[in-house]
């Protein structure tokens, strides 16, 4: 077996991965970055606990060889500011529960967002919930999921407010 | 007190934590020096162990500690309700497949797997009941000796309420059937795990678990391993899910004690996703003949009924789930009796537990189907009657339960209201249908032992001010913390934030027995609270000596009086009581409106309240197919008075969630004892796409006993769902299916049978099939038994080879030059990669496809000719502007977006068939060979078998993009070291996932002539969740003149057949034709009866694809009328 070094960045620092082929994406950032964010529920493709993007792409990390990785990784440990109205509306909306699927479920919809959901809101949830079926949840029922993202979108998507129109009555 | 936050949509305390990535579950906790454990489990559902052999595991690399029954004291049984019949590893038996036998601590996970693969073990096979009908029937092998003479019934259990000889009298109705409940798993998304450690110096167990009940865990680990109860301390750890699994022990937590101990290092124990499913003890099924009697008035005369739990092949549960079932029955209505009878029968197979609704979401759904019947045999709307039979406020049931604050009847009538009832009965579309259901749980059930009526908490009001509050349960998700920090702050008059909850830590946590019967709002919310006022009583007499004038009230932090102000930290320091100036103050809730039901009789008010709920939904039935859409849903539940309005919605709609999965998809299947649909993959629980946005609502109720006037919500949400759906779906369609799940070769056989519809295969005619006829004759009559003893007799243990290479070049010629022998072509993976380790494919050098450039490249020829390469991702050919817009359709039906992002065409056309016991470990022919069996031909075929053509292996080729390829009558170019060649697609497959590749074969490309993309085409598909694999997919192609008349059709069936199947006989007769969808089926009928052999449960595909070929052609029409 041979153990081959290769750099790869996640969260924007490169860093020297060791392993053997073998090694998936998600034992490395769990076991050898510590980035334990990125859950294994799994470990074979089915159900997106584990999804991180790479170049921007969301990817389930169980299926993916270190080897092979060559865009930049991004995992919910790097997300943190893109994604706090994602987080907030979670937490408003009972997006979570258990939270075990949580960071899949962001990461993904992060993706999903910067792509942009149609204006129409249940055109929106149609494609958001047909999107997201790659990344089950076992707690909410997916309607606190789904309210989160739809209200992130819309406000993201909103044009900015004129501070001084609105001051005015 | 001042509720600033009860009744507020308040944000979870830890939502940082839990939406950063941030929280640690067990799984994620840094343990210095940890070792992994992997355990060896039962490959046979009934054996006795005759030897076990662990010396040469003992000596391999890396292994720490090998633990077999022998290292726990003599005679070592799980408590649970008494039985005592479980060990925590095997001693002598192994009952069912699964159980543990052994288990290995190792410094990494393939030295732990190789070496539990080490431990030899010699079994003595016995003949296992594995259903309680060869459980019950005569000279089964009996499982456990539990001396009441019956083998194999582990308890019985009769209850008789009120009249219990009423009903059957002249004039009045009845009604009456038979309901099958089946095995649901709770499928938590983090997997069972634990970390151990054994403390020397203090000669401790420190367990870090996944669990709702850490009292639960700590008793049976030290009763287990022979330790003390103050020698096992559990510790707080973030716990993702539970619905009732986790609520007493499980088995992973007592080896991984002795391990640590043995080893004297710590370890860790995950189960994989496939022990997570093979080994949570699951749903008990039910087995119901109910009836209902009332009299002419609709007035409910008796309830009654004779019950068959399986047990599975342990009591853990079984009993109180039992208890509790019946128990359900007497909750909802006002019957005059109830009469009812139950066995708990003992099966070789996976033992039930704990789950979400414990009995009454068995029972729901029989009582609440029957209700419609009997409202239909009445002439009565299904609501009416049950608001007729409702139970009230201020009642006390049959049963001996107090209703305190009862709204049933406000449910009911809200639920009908919000669903729009009238007006979907005035105008639906075909093949709709409105359903209603009732619910009842309980708010903490009295039961198991007699402290089970107490919670205890403390609070701690630190020197800053900060309020710690300690609590012996645990949160796995529902959202607890949260509620007692909202007590807590609005008790004493501080900010959420200052809050601290401190949870399961059985060394820092007062008495408190676990989530678990939706007891967590009631029990924890009045124990928090009392320990609240108490510190508020004191914080207040010190504060009335400090501050010297008036009264005293707290707000933001601090004792006021007037205008004068002192934080609380200094008052609390003040205190004669404070230690370190940390004043604490605890408090024990013991709830004296509860009682334990008389053993005898059942009577007794086992809950302090009671929740109660009504579901209504709007269903549209496909009769072409069998698919049940969930058009609406609405959840109407009497919760007392709402404390988190977030946490309240979220248990509802995630409990219907989890109870709509049970109607439509959840079931475990097994064959031989051994669990087939093992996974999520194959396991239908609900995706995002799969239901609405569950619409809750909650009626107005204040509970007089709960905390604030609040019930427990946790599990009535699962009850009402199956019921509604059903009743639905009757109203839809004319069809009662009383064996969940409904899925659609239910529906689809039943409206057959209705119908008096039967094809005739005619096989006396087709000499072709003999053969096959033959062996399938033979199968149940001793040919299969054979065969499966004989691969079962040793079965392998060999380890997935480690991957040794990973080449990726990056020009075809390399490519070309790298793969063959051992070196096998991989794309994107997603099929590949979990066939290596589940050992179906020993290659161990890959060659990955994916940086050659012209392998992704899409483009159109100057003929005209569309080129895809082999390793464009589905994603791409979803967005490309040439793509076949068929072929776009069918490639958003294929898995998730995540695995799109990275399969590839040539992998999804050359991927392995799915069968699910070719892929979850079955010894069967296609993964051993010739001596090995099918499993599919006895075994469950209802959905991803073949129907026609099915030969030695009864799989289909699974690539939906091969079913819709070849209706575009694609090519493949193919490579090897000769060069390239091009072969039709449609024959390119020889067999279920067999193609005509050879190892050093690699798909360039696909090429869709000109003439073929003039063609206009449409894909259905037939799956039970959205990305699920195809039951059943149809891809139509044709030309459509102005006349609207047909030409050059092609009509391709997916999943019927080992190869995608034409329907060229159909494609003749229909040439030049003006074709109608009756016209389309009744060709392809004749075809499917001429040419298909079902297997004895499969022949509704035949209809769900002359289904699916009637969509496609009508899509096809209005496709080219859009033109």
């Amino acid at each position: 077996m041979t153990s081959r070094a290769r750099r790869i960045v996640v969260n924007g620092t490169a860093h020297d991965v060791d392993g053997p082929p073998g090694l998936s994406l998600l034992h490395m950032l769990r076991d050898q970055l510590g980035l334990t964010g990125t859950k294994e529920a799994c470990g074979r493709g089915e159900c997106g606990a584990c999804t991180v993007l790479i170049g921007g792409v969301p990817q389930l990390s169980c299926l993916t060889l270190c080897a092979r990785v060559q865009q930049p990784v991004t995992t919910i440990e790097g997300l943190t500011d893109e994604c706090l109205d994602i987080c907030q509306a979670f937490a408003d909306h009972g997006g979570f529960q258990c939270g075990f699927c949580t960071s899949g479920q962001i990461v993904h919809a992060a993706a999903i967002l910067r792509d942009g959901l149609p204006a129409d809101r249940t055109e929106a949830e149609r494609v958001l919930r047909h999107k997201l079926s790659g990344n089950i949840c076992r707690c909410t029922g997916y309607a606190g999921i789904i309210a989160a993202l739809l209200d992130v979108a819309a406000k993201r998507t909103a044009p900015e407010r004129d501070p001084v129109s609105e001051a005015i009555p | 007190m001042t509720a600033r936050y009860l009744g507020q949509t308040v944000r979870p305390i830890n939502w940082q934590d839990r939406t950063s990535g941030s929280a640690r579950y067990t799984a994620d906790l840094p343990v210095a020096d940890v070792l992994i454990v992997k355990v060896l489990r039962s490959p046979h559902p009934l054996a006795a162990i005759q030897s076990i052999d662990t010396t040469r595991a003992a000596a391999m690399p890396g292994v720490h500690a090998v633990i077999t029954a022998a290292d726990f004291p003599a005679g070592a049984r799980y408590q649970h309700e008494g039985a005592r019949d479980r060990p925590p590893l095997a001693d002598g038996m192994v009952r069912f497949v699964g159980q543990e036998i052994a288990a290995v601590a190792a410094d990494t996970a393939a030295q732990a797997e190789a070496a539990a693969r080490a431990i030899v073990v010699r079994f003595r096979r016995r003949r296992a009941p594995l259903t309680i009908a060869t459980a019950l029937g005569a000279g089964s092998t009996s499982l456990h000796d539990r001396g009441n003479g019956r083998p194999n019934v582990s308890k019985v259990l009769s209850r008789r309420w009120g009249n219990a000889d009423a009903g059957g009298d002249a004039g009045h109705v009845s009604v009456a059937g038979r309901f099958v409940f089946s095995r649901q798993t709770h499928a938590s998304m983090e997997p069972n795990s634990v970390v151990a450690h054994w403390d020397e110096d203090d000669q401790r167990l420190h367990l870090w678990v996944s669990t709702q009940a850490p009292i639960f865990v700590r008793d049976e680990v030290a009763q287990l391993l022979g330790l003390e109860l103050g020698q096992v301390v559990c510790h707080e750890v973030f716990v993702g899910g539970g619905f009732g699994s986790k609520s007493r022990i499980s088995e992973h937590e007592a080896i991984a004690g002795a391990l640590a101990r043995k080893a004297r290092r710590p370890v860790r124990l995950v189960l994989d996703r496939n022990e997570e499913f093979e080994t949570t003890k699951s749903r008990h099924p039910f087995h119901m003949d109910m009836a209902l009697h009332a009299d002419q008035a609709g007035q409910l005369c008796l309830v009654e009924g004779r019950i068959q739990v399986e047990n599975g092949a342990y009591d853990h549960s079984g009993f109180s789930v039992t208890s509790a079932g019946l128990k359900g029955l007497g909750l909802i209505y006002r019957p005059g009796g109830i009469k009812l009878d139950a066995e708990l029968v003992d099966t070789a197979t996976l033992p039930g537990g704990q789950f979400r609704g414990y009995g009454t979401t068995q029972v729901t759904f029989a009582l609440e189907c029957l209700m419609d019947e009997l409202a239909e045999r009445l002439g009565r709307g299904p609501v009416e009657l049950r608001i007729q039979n409702a139970n009230r406020n201020g009642e006390t049931t049959l049963i001996g339960a107090r209703q305190h604050s009862a709204k049933l009847r406000e449910c009911l009538a809200l639920a009908k209201q919000q669903i729009g009832w009238e007006s979907l009965h005035r105008n639906r579309p075909e093949g709709h249908g409105v359903g209603i259901a009732s619910g009842v749980h309980l708010s903490g059930s009295y039961a198991e032992r007699d402290d089970a009526n107490r919670s205890d908490a403390a609070i701690d009001i630190l020197p800053d001010s900060r309020i710690r509050v300690r609590f012996g349960g645990a949160d796995a998700g529902t959202g607890q913390r949260t509620l007692l920090a909202q007590i807590a702050a609005d008790e004493l008059g501080v900010a959420i934030e200052d809050v601290d909850i401190v949870t399961m830590d059985t060394d820092a946590t007062p008495f408190d027995l676990g989530a678990w019967s939706s007891r967590g709002t009631h029990y924890s919310g009045h124990a928090v609270r009392l320990a609240a006022e108490a510190a508020h009583e004191k914080l207040t007499a010190i504060a009335a000596g400090v501050l010297a004038n008036g009264s005293v009230s707290f707000a933001d932090g601090k004792a006021w009086a007037g205008d004068r102000s002192i934080p609380i930290g200094d008052l609390a320091a003040l205190s004669n009581e404070a230690v370190d100036g940390v004043l604490t103050v605890e408090a024990s809730f013991v709830e004296t409106q509860v009682a334990r039901p008389d053993p005898k009789t059942g009577l007794g008010n086992m809950s302090p309240s009671y929740n109660f709920a009504a579901h209504a939904t709007h269903v549209a039935v496909d009769i072409s197919t069998g698919r049940i859409r969930i058009v609406d849903y609405v959840a109407v539940h009497d919760a007392g008075t709402p404390l988190n309005p977030t946490a309240l919605h979220g248990q509802i709609v995630g409990g219907a969630v989890m109870g709509i999965g049970a109607a439509l998809g959840e079931d475990m299947i097994f064959e031989q004892g051994k669990l087939v649909n093992s996974g999520y993959m194959y396991y239908a629980l609900p995706r995002a796409a799969d239901v609405p946005t569950i619409r809750s609502f909650v009626v107005d109720c204040h509970d007089p006993v709960g905390p604030y006037g609040a019930k427990g919500v946790g599990e009535l949400g699962i009850n009402p769902p199956p019921a509604a759906i059903a009743n639905a779906v009757y109203d839809a369609i004319g069809v009662r299916i009383r064996d969940l799940p409904l899925t659609p070769d239910k529906i689809l056989t039943a409206l057959a049978q209705r119908e008096g519809r039967k094809r005739r295969f005619a096989l006396w005619r087709r000499p072709d099939r003999w053969w096959i006829a033959l062996v399938r004759w033979a199968y149940p009559r001793g040919l299969f038994r054979w065969l499966h003893a004989w691969r079962t007799h040793r079965p392998s243990r060999v380890a997935p080879p480690e991957l040794e290479e990973l080449a990726s070049p990056r020009s075809l010629d390399e490519a070309v030059s790298l793969v063959g022998g051992d070196a096998l072509p991989i794309g994107g993976g997603t099929d590949l990669l979990p066939r290596r380790s589940q050992g179906l494919v020993r290659a161990n050098r890959l060659v990955s496809l994916i940086d050659i450039p012209e392998l992704k490249h899409i483009g159109v020829e100057p003929d005209g000719t569309l080129v895809i390469g082999g390793a464009v991702t589905l994603s791409t050919l979803t967005v490309s502007p040439v793509a076949p817009s068929l072929l776009v359709e069918a490639a958003q039906t294929i898995a998730s977006v995540q695995v799109r992002n990275v399969a590839t065409l040539a992998g999804n056309l050359a991927q392995a068939n799915r069968c699910w016991f070719y892929r979850n470990g079955f010894e069967c022919f296609q993964r051993v060979g010739p001596t090995a069996p099918c499993y599919a031909i006895l075994g469950d075929h209802r959905f991803y078998h073949a129907a026609i053509d099915g030969h030695r292996c009864q799989s289909v080729t699974p690539s939906d993009m091969a079913t819709a390829l070849v209706a575009l009558d694609a090519d493949l170019v193919l490579r090897d070291g000769n060069g390239s060649r091009v072969v039709p697609l449609r024959s390119f497959y020889v067999g279920p996932g067999e193609t005509i590749l050879k190892p050093d074969d690699i798909v360039v490309a696909v090429r869709i002539s000109a003439a073929a993309r003039r063609r206009c085409g449409a894909f259905e598909k037939l799956n039970l969740w959205q990305g699920d694999f195809a039951i059943g997919s149809a891809a139509i192609t044709a030309i459509i003149d102005d006349d609207g008349r047909w030409h050059d059709i092609r009509i391709v069936c997916g999943a019927i057949a080992p190869v995608p199947w034409r329907a060229i006989k159909t494609e003749q007769a229909l040439n030049g034709r003006r074709v109608t969808a009756p016209m389309l089926r009744q060709a392809l009928d004749a075809e499917f009866n001429a040419a298909a052999h079902p297997l004895e449960n499969n022949a509704w595909k035949l209809d769900a694809l002359a289904g699916l070929c009637e969509r496609a052609a009508n899509r096809l029409v209005e496709i080219r009328g859009n033109i």
